[in-house]
């Protein structure tokens, strides 16, 4: 069916508030949808309006399952309706890998080092101090970096790899030695 | 009048000296280096002022703090990315063909023609002349019509029927930004369940969290929308450049042989800037319709006016005008349901909420224009409504941004060529460093870099699947405001189920709504295969 799409996002929707009502709602708000005050008021709980909402999700869903179940047929090209492809989902898998390796040098990359090189020192000791503190950022952020840039040209490219090393000094110099109280990835987290 | 005179003069001198009677530098120097920075981002291929906004904050509030002195510093340098980035959007389209915005395409349909004639410097020069009027055309309508509508919605308006305006605005946005209204509507109750994620208004402790500790204080606000707007559109680029890199084109070098625009042609040109910035301030004042549709409409309006339309497309310097003077208006005029209401109209306006929420006591909001008689009370000091003198504050930084633009910004955008020449292959990689950078700086942490990625993949799906993002923005924003004011609303009707339909203004406002929709649904259904069509021709 041409539509398939436009009525699998219909489809989506009531199967998502219909989990959300019956499901996660239920087991996830601790205020019921209308409550009793000390005074004996009747007033609206935790779940009022996420139930509301929730409700109305279900609803645009029907229509818009109905309506493009109902929607007159006319000769549409079959990719003519906005979808998702294969090729969409593996470029999306390659690039999720590339971001979840990139924030895996990011945050083992100092520890690894510091591990190898000091006695006695945890990576949690160095996270003010440099060089340590500036490798995961450099490590992961330059992974990332050059990673999309070579995919985006098709080639590798001397001029992605400085233009990647640049940025990562820039951002250092603003978010770390700029601005004093915040601090660069992963060094929050440790 | 005349306290509304001491209102305008004390926001204007508030800018400008302290309390003490000292001169400051501060708001107006932001408000400069925000131009500067916007016009160079716009006019690089990839970047955009909302996107520069979003990673300016973080570094902003971290600089000045959140208390109300850095209020001024903070939205003058916003104020002016925005200004200044929809100026520099011109140059790339103009120069070289590639429109870093929808709304730049139509800028190009003239422009890149005028550049290839060897008129690029003074296309440049027109764009800037009608860019900027336009700016300021809607500035002064904002000035006027802000309070004004404030005015109104605070005397007229009860707790039902903000709630119902509200409901009514998300309901125009969906129905009027992007080409189905149910998809809209599903969005942007997705983004209002987002919001809830964590809050809960009662202390019964978090909810919808999934189990997961992290959400307790529900996601962050900025990570999420940098997410959806930023990431989205990363991930989107990255892919098309994939696909297409054997297709990057290069721009031709072109000798400039005519380069001067005189007074006279300036002159010619002005009525053409006032009707696109008519048009283009209209339809920003409407929330969510945005600068592609002013464009298309300044310049389509043009066209059927002009004695000569068919020398529109080869270089006609009045579709240059029609299309720079028109979205240039539509920023002005955005805010004025901002201001005048707190909803935001286009996503550089999330950004000034999210700096205001952020910073001092302020808030935008009908309440902000309240004359209050400013009295000196022994022993308490002034009663003055300090909100109102904040946002003559505000309006002056405008006018400060309008100044810089129409001096400065001149020789800026003419010197901006070699940033057109940036390869778009490198900006997505770079945007998405900065940005995880941010958000991790921003919210101290992972969960800002997961909150990030997460509403990356959603946006990146909702484009993909042409759903319209802004109502999932702005049902994100909204959210809280919009339960809290339904639950007081049901709690003030005495637990009354029909507690939307007992004022007249909120039924008409429900009915709009329902009309809206109605309409939108049937119009969908009638044009859908037309428009696909329509939309796959333009993809191939």
């Amino acid at each position: 069916m041409k539509r398939r799409w436009e009525i699998g996002i219909g489809m989506f929707g009531l199967i998502f508030a219909a989990i959300a009502l019956f499901l996660w709602f239920p087991n996830d708000i601790q205020g019921d949808f209308m409550e009793t005050t000390r005074l004996g008021r009747v007033e609206p709980g935790d779940a009022f309006f996420p139930i509301l909402l929730t409700a109305f999700i279900g609803l645009m869903s029907l229509i818009q399952c109905v309506s493009s179940f109902l929607a007159p047929h006319e000769e549409v090209k079959p990719d003519a309706y906005p979808h998702i492809t294969l090729r969409n989902l593996l470029f999306m898998a390659l690039l999720f890998t590339t971001l979840l390796g990139s924030l895996a040098i990011t945050f083992t990359l100092g520890p690894l080092v510091v591990w190898l090189t000091q006695d006695g020192i945890t990576y949690r000791q160095l996270i003010d101090t440099p060089p340590f503190k500036y490798l995961g950022f450099i490590g992961g952020g330059f992974v990332l970096c050059f990673s999309l840039m070579t995919f985006s040209e098709g080639r590798m490219r001397l001029r992605s790899a400085l233009v990647s090393v640049a940025l990562i000094f820039l951002l250092i110099l603003v978010f770390d030695i700029f601005l004093s109280n915040i601090q660069l990835p992963p060094n929050a987290d440790f | 009048m005349e306290l509304v005179f001491d209102y305008i003069v004390r926001g204007v001198l508030g800018v400008f000296f302290e309390e003490g009677g000292s001169f400051i530098w501060l708001p107006v120097f932001m408000v400069f280096c925000g131009i500067v920075l916007g016009i160079v981002v716009g006019s690089t291929p990839g970047l955009n002022g909302p996107f520069a906004m979003a990673i300016a904050l973080p570094i902003l509030i971290s600089t000045f703090g959140t208390s109300n002195d850095a209020l001024l510093p903070i939205l003058g340098f916003l104020i002016g990315l925005m200004k200044g980035s929809t100026l520099g959007g011109a140059v790339p389209a103009i120069l070289f063909n590639t429109p870093g915005t929808p709304d730049a395409y139509m800028t190009t349909l003239d422009g890149y023609p005028m550049t290839r004639k060897g008129q690029g410097k003074k296309a440049l020069k027109i764009a800037h002349f009608s860019s900027v009027s336009g700016d300021t055309l809607s500035d002064i309508a904002l000035f006027v019509l802000a309070p004004t509508a404030a005015l109104m919605i605070e005397s007229i308006l009860g707790l039902p029927d903000k709630a119902a305006l509200i409901i009514l605005s998300l309901s125009f946005m969906a129905a009027v930004a992007g080409n189905s209204v149910t998809k809209g509507l599903i969005a942007g109750g997705f983004g209002m369940l987002l919001a809830l994620l964590g809050s809960a208004l009662s202390g019964d402790g978090p909810r919808m969290t999934l189990g997961i500790p992290a959400l307790g204080n529900g996601l962050p606000m900025t990570s999420a929308i940098l997410g959806v707007l930023v990431l989205g559109e990363v991930f989107i680029a990255i892919e098309n450049l994939m696909r297409d890199r054997h297709q990057s084109a290069r721009a031709v070098k072109q000798k400039s042989v005519d380069s001067r625009l005189s007074w006279r042609e300036m002159k010619d040109l002005l009525p053409t800037i006032f009707r696109s910035a008519g048009i283009g301030t209209v339809i920003g004042a409407l929330p969510g319709i945005g600068t592609t549709l002013a464009a298309t409409l300044g310049y389509e309006a043009e066209k059927k006016r002009s004695s000569s339309p068919e020398r529109f497309g080869k270089g006609a310097p009045e579709g240059v005008a029609a299309t720079e003077a028109a979205n240039s208006s539509v920023s002005g005029a955005n805010l004025i349901p901002v201001m005048s209401l707190g909803i935001p109209g286009n996503f550089a306006a999330v950004f000034l909420i999210l700096a205001v929420e952020a910073v001092g006591d302020f808030t935008f909001g009908p309440q902000v224009f309240r004359f209050t008689e400013i009295r000196e009370l022994e022993g308490y000091g002034t009663v003055i409504n300090s909100e109102l003198v904040i946002a003559f504050g505000i309006f002056t930084l405008m006018m400060f941004g309008n100044l810089c633009n129409w001096t400065l910004g001149r020789y800026v955008i003419l010197s901006m060529g070699i940033l057109s020449r940036i390869p778009a292959t490198m900006t997505p990689a770079l945007v998405l460093l900065i940005t995880l950078t941010a958000v991790y700086a921003q919210d101290g942490g992972l969960i800002g870099v997961w909150t990030v990625l997460g509403l990356g993949l959603i946006g990146y799906v909702l484009r993909r699947l042409d759903i319209s993002l802004l109502p999932l923005v702005i049902g994100f924003i909204l959210a809280p405001q919009l339960e809290a004011l339904v639950r007081n609303a049901f709690s003030a009707s005495g637990g009354d189920p029909f507690f939307l339909l007992k004022s007249p203004l909120a039924v008409i406002f429900i009915l709009l709504s329902v009309v809206i929709i109605v309409r939108a649904i049937r119009n969908q259904q009638a044009s859908a295969p037309a428009a696909l069509h329509a939309s796959h021709h333009q993809k191939e």
